[in-house]
């Protein structure tokens, strides 16, 4: 009887390992999304996990966390089991809130599985704003400070910061204003009741080939593919990099070789030409790169953003 | 106009796309009756599924579950006393007290009409006007959005139920709890306590399950020995009959009228929608304190006004290509999958394409209705009849799992239940729960227009000088002050009259 039950038990154990063997270490992932089900973190991580499950065998569930500006998520992701099973996506603003909010999630506290791809900020102009070149905006910007009225995220998100480095780079000021998302910004612009907006270009794209609002520069080291007419800041003799961008992460600590497994598989999807033509064609920009140099790019992006929240007074959580 | 009639007569003759439509009504039919489950997040998780199917085929499918899902909040909030979507959150009151008067089959069949003539009245508003009122809706910005809701706090002011001050102290706490979290101006946590938990704010669901679900059950737990009567025993009959339905036809037309156009102003949303249709319809009722004991008209006016908002919301995203809410952002996403991006270009260069998008809504309305009212009113009746302690459970059950859906947290968990304590106590003590509702929803935005409008025109007096928000300041006062005069000019002619008297 007894040995009845322990070869009953060995069984059921052998079949449970069995049937986790031919799968991804071990059964099903879950993958954390910080912001609300519908807007593009949550479209990019459903896009990628379809993918993703289908290269490494096994289901992934996409659940949104959302609140706290994004701070919920990532504190879901970070206090979870690091067996790589759980794993989500990172944007700048949780980067920023590192150093902007209480009880924030540190870096270190996450293991960065691959870089998704930027989303370089861009400055735009509603159509019956006089400034028709970057020159006109920064000489008018100069001219009368916090005069111009941009929308942008509220402190700490991204275009907000995009906003930031815009005047701390060129010495100018102008008046930001806040609204909870890119959407609500774009219709201000559209409306008038904003002049200039720092959104990512996809946001912007469709309303700037249609007359009502003008790119006027790209905030990145390329033009965007999206819109290869509009000259980069750079390219008009303005040092401005900034934006946002996606990568992939998990909880600290988890074993090297699932974290190899994840890293390559999600390098792979990202590579292909399937899920580019997917992903180009709803606007975003993919730039596959490994665990180490994701890493470095994050890093960068520390780098250059810690200083300016410290100019504009967000930094409550110093390092 | 010939393009949407080739678009209907393509898809009705393609039997694929026909399914697509019908299993999306049924997957939103499912979804949005369970509470906490949204419109948003039904269509965020289908999402994936459309990536392999056609443009026109995935529209079909995604506003198949958007109608249906809309109209599906009704069903808890009348059978169960819980506001699934925020849209919902007015159905409750008079929905839940007709079913407990025995008539649930009846609210159903009000719910489902109202519904079904919002959604077509909202559907002809897009296809007839989109540009128009798009253009009229453009208009709206920080200023006019601070007016409205002022406008809506006036009226739910006046519309609260019993006692006047009491409404106002439940509309003044409301407030006060939308104020918990990060400030959307400054980004500032506040009362929040030291705690990471709080800084997400009080979601309006878990906030709604519990005052309206929660402490529903726990008054009709309370009752079970005696009489059973806080929920609705059998289901009556179905059909009102046609004169009782026809008698609500201006209530209908004027709900749906709200509801499309709040809909295609962006970011107002349902909720504000329906707050308008409901107060809008008390205020100019002859018998206002009937409201909430279960009368057909505070029924169809939220019913006709959240459908009708679908309609609404594709004005902005099919005309603009601003999505006027997270569900038209869901489904600008799946536009954007598929290499279109929705904006006047698409507008101008695709009509057969818009032609489509206009032409499934048409057919996912159409499902609704037949699907609903063939299976739905019967099969979700069916589960009054399960006794009542096993249905008390399960609605308490699915008051919690509703509450953690919404964001997957436990917080939220705890929040329903701290509210369904608050809740059953407000009833006890005859404190409506409504105005706190509405003071959750609408603060917010009040707030934050209110302080973007000085951040912009750093002026009180921008309100007076914009003809919009001009005149929905006047008509605010006139509803807050209105009744005041009136009486006090009342007694001064009855004074001055007597005072003429001889003695």
């Amino acid at each position: 009887m007894r040995l009845k039950s322990i070869a009953a038990a060995l069984a059921l154990a052998g079949a449970a390992t069995f049937a986790h063997a031919d799968s991804f270490p071990g059964g099903p992932i879950t993958w954390v999304v910080n912001w609300p089900a519908g807007g593009g973190q949550d479209t990019t991580s459903r896009l990628v996990a379809e993918m993703l499950s289908e290269k490494l065998g096994v289901a992934i569930a996409v659940k949104n966390y959302s609140g706290a500006g994004g701070l919920t998520g990532m504190r879901e992701l970070a206090s979870a089991d690091p067996d790589g099973h759980t794993i989500g996506m990172l944007g700048a603003s949780s980067i920023i809130q590192q150093y902007t909010t209480d009880e924030p999630v540190m870096l270190d506290e996450l293991a960065v599985l691959s870089f998704f791809g930027p989303d370089p900020g861009a400055l735009t102009v509603a159509g019956g704003t006089p400034y028709e070149s970057l020159d006109d905006y920064v000489m008018a910007a100069k001219e009368s400070p916090s005069e111009i009225i941009n929308g942008n995220d509220p402190p700490g998100g991204a275009s907000y910061i995009s906003a930031s480095i815009l005047e701390s780079s060129l010495g100018l000021e102008i008046n930001k204003v806040p609204y909870s998302g890119y959407a609500p910004t774009v219709t201000a612009l559209l409306g008038g009741e904003v002049e200039s907006a720092t959104v990512p270009v996809p946001q912007v794209l469709e309303h700037h080939a249609n007359g009502d609002v003008r790119i006027l520069g790209v905030m990145a080291g390329q033009r965007h593919f999206l819109a290869p007419d509009i000259p980069t800041f750079m390219e008009q003799g303005y040092d401005v990099v900034a934006g946002d961008f996606r990568a992939v992460v998990g909880p600290a600590g988890i074993p090297e070789d699932v974290a190899a497994i994840l890293s390559e598989a999600l390098v792979a999807v990202l590579s292909s030409p399937e899920f580019n033509a997917k992903a180009n064609a709803a606007g975003y920009m993919i730039e596959p790169l490994g665990a180490a140099e994701a890493k470095m790019r994050i890093m960068q992006f520390d780098e250059q953003v810690y200083p300016v929240l410290e100019q504009a007074g967000l930094v409550t959580n110093p390092r | 106009m010939s393009a949407l009639l080739d678009s209907l007569g393509l898809l009705l003759m393609d039997p694929w796309a026909l399914f697509l439509c019908l299993s999306g009504v049924v997957v939103g039919l499912i979804f949005g009756a369970l509470p906490g489950v949204s419109s948003t997040m039904s269509l965020a998780v289908m999402l994936p599924l459309t990536f392999g199917m056609s443009t026109g085929n995935a529209m079909m499918f995604m506003l198949g579950i958007f109608f249906s899902s809309v109209y599906a909040g009704s069903v808890s909030a009348i059978l169960l006393n819980i506001p699934g979507t925020p849209g919902a959150m007015v159905t409750v009151l008079d929905g839940n007290a007709m079913a407990r008067k025995g008539r649930a089959g009846e609210a159903m069949t009000y719910a489902l009409i109202a519904s079904l003539f919002g959604g077509v009245l909202g559907w002809i508003i897009l296809v007839t006007t989109a540009p128009v009122i798009a253009a009229y809706a453009l208009k709206f910005a920080s200023p006019e959005y601070a007016a409205v809701v002022f406008f809506g706090l006036a009226l739910v002011a006046y519309a609260s139920s019993g006692d006047t001050l009491r409404g106002l102290l439940a509309g003044a706490l409301g407030l006060l709890l939308g104020v918990v979290g990060r400030d959307a101006i400054t980004d500032v946590p506040r009362f929040t306590f030291g705690t990471a938990e709080l800084q997400g704010g009080l979601d309006i669901i878990p906030l709604a399950i519990g005052v309206f679900g929660i402490a529903e059950a726990l008054t009709a737990v309370e009752t079970i020995p005696k009489t059973a009567a806080a929920l609705p025993a059998r289901m009556g009959r179905l059909f009102p009959g046609r004169r009782a339905l026809l008698a609500e036809t201006p209530t209908a037309v004027r709900g749906s009228a709200i509801g499309a156009f709040v809909g295609a102003i962006p970011a107002a949303g349902s909720a504000v929608a329906v707050a308008l249709a409901y107060a809008l319809e008390k205020r100019i009722s002859r018998t206002p304190e009937a409201f909430g004991t279960g009368v057909p008209r505070g029924i169809v006016a939220p019913e006709s006004a959240n459908n009708a908002c679908v309609g609404g919301a594709l004005i902005p995203m099919m005309t603009l290509g601003i999505p006027g809410d997270s569900i038209t952002a869901v489904l600008i996403g799946v536009l954007l999958l598929h290499g279109l991006r929705p904006g006047p270009g698409l507008y101008e260069s695709q009509p057969e394409f818009v032609a489509t998008v206009y032409a499934a809504l048409l057919f996912a309305i159409v499902f609704t209705g037949l699907v609903a009212g063939t299976f739905g009113l019967r099969g979700f009746n069916r589960v009054l009849l399960l006794p009542r302690r096993i249905l008390l459970t399960g609605i308490l059950l699915l008051c919690l799992m509703g509450a953690f859906s919404v964001r997957n947290s436990i917080y939220d968990v705890w929040v329903a239940i701290a509210a369904g304590g608050a809740g059953y106590a407000m009833s006890r003590m005859g404190v409506p729960v409504l105005p706190l509702a509405f003071g959750v929803v609408l603060g917010p935005i009040l707030e934050e227009n209110l302080r973007r409008t000085l951040m912009i025109h750093k002026d009180w007096t921008v309100f007076l000088e914009r003809p919009i928000s001009l005149t929905l300041i006047l008509i605010s006062f006139a509803v807050l002050l209105g009744p005041l005069i009136w009486q006090a000019a009342r007694s001064f002619v009855q004074r001055g009259s007597e005072g003429g008297k001889p003695r």
